[in-house]
């Protein structure tokens, strides 16, 4: 009989993704996140010339500005910027994937025990990702990469930079961590289930972990731009893998020569630019979606 | 004030562990070849025997790796940093580099603290204003794009292009910009300046607006308003004062950044500061000096967190308390 | 006849958000006598603290005051210019919040918050401010006041704090209080505490006081009028004794069934459904969906507030025909 509209009953994840859906910042993110991801998928098989190819110095055309045929001009080597931009998407997004995949699972493993242990164990822990929060981060990586990219280390190409940035990255994440378990601990939830004779390990990751999701989502996508940000400061400087394609590696060879050939410096950075952008903007959207704020 | 007192003894307590860590890597990343001869040798095939012979005793290779790095912190606490490959002391060579690059930084940050706050006020008074979404667009795109690269924009612009402002050094070699050795130094300090302050101001915009958005939400300012208080003072004296403390740890930690972005940043302007240096000595795998460098700047970093905490305790006396 | 304090008039105030326009208040009325203490009472969401809100002009974006008047010692402040609005604040009306964690500036000392307000109206010094600041708390019952004027509200339990902000509240002698839930956020012991402060300090200083809550017992303790409400619209208006002896309107008689009473041997009430979308509110009256006996014109008229007797209105529209259930005493 009644016209008012009756409340679905929907699960947390549904009503956030009803939020999600009306935040448009988030969703411009979401699209921009999405057409990179096809264009590391399926770009490097449709472009013109093949990865770290000088193939357009035989052809002529080295040092080319912008055109139909080199959209994004030549290098002054002969590489063809459009093609190496395209190829270069997948791997600037599996560092930033992979090393943020890493660093989540070594932040949650930290910052959960560190909030739900009490005493030295937890203290010690607690330092440690106080230093690591810290300390001059991008310097350190920087040292590190140069080292030992130099060293034995060649055949890993990215993957060495995964590692570095998964070695020095994961602070954020396990501040957050152990912040929510220390807050989840107290909460009745958890009390119930340790009346119920539930032993720690279990308390820890069948019930307090599952609610941290939302913060740790959050960080874990801005992460993803940062780890990007940095790998183009890596490359750029010459620390990274000089055989694999990456934004970074571009900028590193056009800069010497950017007063004749600016393109080779503008279409990468421009590419940094507007994935950096989605994933912020994606990151931001999940923020206002997870995170209700208003008062009704 | 007791508590204020002790609080900053647990914090500089804290550094000294933090800066240790920080040396370990260090030692750890010049060693990683066995020593750091054999390192600075995959770079610079052939050193000048007197070179090697100085770096053979200051890095001790006889003792086995534990008494090495005690050795080589020690020397390190007492300032002595070993000599570069090219055989000048490190040391020495540090003390202008730093002051070229603290000239920017320092500026920048003063500039995007002095800029960024009252933006951020703005944009959290007047949310969802067409100026609001403006500013947080702006800022947006600021901490999305790599510092460097901005920089190597405003360069080809400005430089290349317009011929406005120069594109390397911190002062001219042979002819003054402007025609003046006076203006000289300010129209090289335009460009990278500009560059740093923008991305460190959309920081700082995107936090002061997200920590006001959250204080004015407040039952206390509310209960503010309602006692008769002026818009001003609320928003000022109320709302900004709760909201600033956390900004100030991001400030203390965004110099942190900034120090660390130096590399890059310098390298794109030829900028002779420590960053440039940094660059230079890791590309040459000159180990002594890229150590050296890595620990100057990163007791610049605890000294500037250490600041910061005072800052903040100052503000939030909520900290002092265990 | 005592003078009218306060008049609300067909107040409506809306928040805009992304989600929709929320209908906080549609259409609110109440009036004040000088000296009275006054309910105003309803389930979280009813749009109680808002009028309190809404009455100082500080509703908070985004949400404002759309239409209505208000008039306050006779004159209608809808109208007046901001200025004039804060000499009001804090010195002629002033609202008593909820969570005293949060209503106070935690950076602040106790001192600095009364002495802030106390300076800006009335023009003292600051230690002539200081020492009305520890006269306050000395009359809200604070113990040892000379300490406590140094401290900082988390250094505080919660019953001290809420004391603390009735303080704030009352520094410069409000001749209209708003009291929002001022216990809900307290133990139990402390509750009766607080209340019966506030009852002794409205008599002491012959203050008027509207009590904001949705505990119908608070209402019975501390009111002799009440006016109930509901998504955001006037329910039913009546002395208190007359509104618990016989309710004429069926919201009201849920609400008095929810309070448990030592005597009850039946089992207690609960409303069913929850707080209407104040986006989309049930059309005709807006209580429909809940009440029990709800009919066709329900669904399609909206009540209006018709009088009973003298002083009792209800809006419904069988307020005649329904025999509700009150409560003795």
């Amino acid at each position: 009989m009644s016209e008012a509209r009756p409340r679905r009953a929907a699960s947390q994840w549904a009503v956030a993704w009803r939020r999600f859906k009306r935040n448009k910042s988030g969703l411009i993110g979401g699209a921009i996140v999405v057409f990179f991801i096809l264009v590391a998928l399926v770009g490097p098989y449709l472009v013109p010339y093949p990865a770290r190819s000088y193939q357009s110095l035989y052809e002529g055309d080295a040092g080319d500005p912008p055109s139909f045929k080199h959209p994004f001009g030549v290098e002054v080597s002969g590489i063809d910027v459009f093609s190496e931009v395209v190829d270069s998407t997948k791997n600037d997004l599996y560092v930033g994937l992979a090393a943020t995949l890493i660093t989540t699972l070594i932040g949650v493993a930290i910052g959960a025990l560190a909030g739900y242990f009490k005493g030295a164990v937890s203290d010690i822990l607690l330092g440690v990702t106080q230093m690591f929060f810290v300390i001059p981060v991008l310097l350190l990586i920087l040292l590190f990469a140069r080292v030992f990219s130099v060293l034995v280390f060649k055949g890993l190409g990215l993957t060495l930079i995964v590692l570095i940035l998964s070695f020095f990255g994961w602070s954020s994440i396990a501040f957050i961590v152990r912040g929510e378990t220390l807050r989840l601990k107290e909460m009745e939830f958890v009390q119930a289930a340790r009346s119920l004779g539930a032993r720690p390990f279990r308390l820890l990751f069948r019930h307090i972990v599952p609610n941290i999701l939302s913060p740790v989502i959050v960080i874990a996508t801005l992460n993803i731009a940062g780890f990007i940000l940095t790998e183009v400061v890596v490359s750029f400087l010459g620390f990274g893998d000089p055989n694999t394609s990456t934004w970074g590696l571009l900028l590193n060879e056009g800069f010497p020569y950017v007063r004749t050939t600016w393109w080779v410096a503008l279409f990468p950075g421009l590419a940094v630019v507007f994935s950096v952008l989605g994933f912020n903007l994606m990151g931001d959207g999940l923020s206002d979606a997870l995170n209700p704020r208003l008062r009704e | 004030m007791a508590s204020l007192v002790r609080y900053i003894i647990r914090r500089l307590l804290f550094m000294i562990p933090v800066f240790l860590g920080v040396a370990i890597l260090t030692f750890f990343a010049g060693n990683a070849a066995g020593n750091p001869i054999n390192l600075i040798r995959v770079g610079l095939r052939n050193p000048s025997p007197a070179v090697l012979r100085a770096l053979e005793a200051y890095y001790h290779l006889d003792q086995p790796v534990w008494l090495r790095f005690l050795y080589w912190l020690g020397d390190v606490l007492h300032g002595n940093l070993g000599v570069s490959i090219s055989g000048r002391p490190v040391l020495s060579q540090i003390g202008p580099w730093t002051f070229t690059t603290l000239e920017l930084q320092v500026l920048s940050l003063i500039l995007a603290v002095v800029i960024g706050i009252p933006v951020g006020v703005f944009s959290a008074k007047h949310q969802y204003s067409k100026t609001d979404y403006a500013i947080t667009s702006v800022a947006i795109f600021g901490y999305s794009m790599p510092t460097f690269w901005l920089g190597i924009m405003l360069i080809i612009v400005f430089s290349f292009y317009l011929g406005w402002l120069p594109s390397n050094g911190a002062v001219s070699v042979s002819y003054p910009w402007w025609g003046s050795w006076a203006l000289d130094p300010i129209a090289h300090l335009i460009l990278p300046t500009a560059v740093l302050t923008y991305v460190s101001l959309a920081t700082i915009v995107r936090l002061v607006r997200a920590n006001m958005l959250e204080v004015l939400r407040q039952d206390y300012i509310l209960a503010a308003r309602a006692s008769g208080l002026s818009e001003r003072t609320v928003t000022y004296r109320y709302a900004l004062r709760n909201a600033i403390s956390p900004v100030v740890t991001i400030i203390g930690l965004g110099f942190g950044a900034a120090l660390s972005g130096a590399p890059a940043l310098e390298t794109t302007f030829s900028w002779p500061g420590l960053g440039y240096a940094f660059t230079q000595a890791a590309t040459n795998l000159d180990i002594p000096l890229v150590q050296g460098i890595t620990v100057v700047i990163t007791v610049m970093v605890l000294v500037a967190n250490l600041i910061t905490d005072l800052v903040y305790a100052v503000l939030d006396p909520r900290v002092t308390v265990q | 006849m005592d003078e009218k304090l306060l008049e609300i008039s067909n107040l409506r105030t809306y928040f805009f958000t992304e989600a929709g326009v929320v209908k906080a208040l549609d259409g609110m009325s109440l009036e004040v006598y000088k000296g009275q203490a006054v309910g105003l009472v309803g389930e979280s969401g009813s749009g109680k603290s808002v009028t309190a809100q809404s009455v100082l002009r500080i509703v908070p974006r985004p949400g404002r005051i759309v239409d209505g008047s208000v008039k306050f010692e006779g004159e209608e402040l809808l109208t007046k210019k901001e200025d004039e609005m804060r000499k009001l604040r804090g010195r002629k009306m002033a609202i008593v919040f909820q969570d005293p964690t949060t209503s106070l500036n935690p950076l602040y000392t106790v001192e600095k918050q009364l002495t802030d307000i106390l300076m800006l109206h009335k023009d003292l010094s600051k230690d002539d401010a200081s020492k009305q600041a520890l006269h306050l708390l000395d009359r809200v019952g604070i113990q040892d006041p000379e300490r406590r004027l140094k401290t900082y509200p988390h250094e505080l339990s919660g019953g001290m704090k809420q004391r603390i902000a009735i303080a704030r509240a009352l520094a410069c002698d409000p001749v209209l209080l708003f009291a929002d839930e001022p216990t809900t956020n307290l133990d139990v012991t402390i509750q009766a505490q607080v209340l019966e402060l506030l009852k002794q300090l409205q008599r002491e200083l012959n203050m008027t006081m509207v009590m904001i809550t949705h505990d119908m017992g608070i209402i019975a303790d501390m009111t002799e009028r009440v006016t109930v409400l509901y998504a955001g619209k006037v329910m039913e208006v009546a002395d208190t004794q007359t509104l618990f002896k016989s309710p004429k309107h069926p919201y009201t008689e849920a609400l008095l069934k929810a309070v448990p009473s030592v005597k009850q041997t039946r089992a207690l009430e609960v409303i069913p459904g929850n707080i209407p979308n104040l986006i989309e509110p049930p059309t005709g009256c807006v209580f429909h969906p809940r009440c029990k006996y709800a009919k066709d014109v329900c669904v399609k008229k909206e009540p209006e507030l018709e009088r009973v007797e003298e002083g009792h209105y209800a809006a419904c529209h069988f307020w005649r025909e329904l025999e509700l259930e009150g409560r003795g005493g």
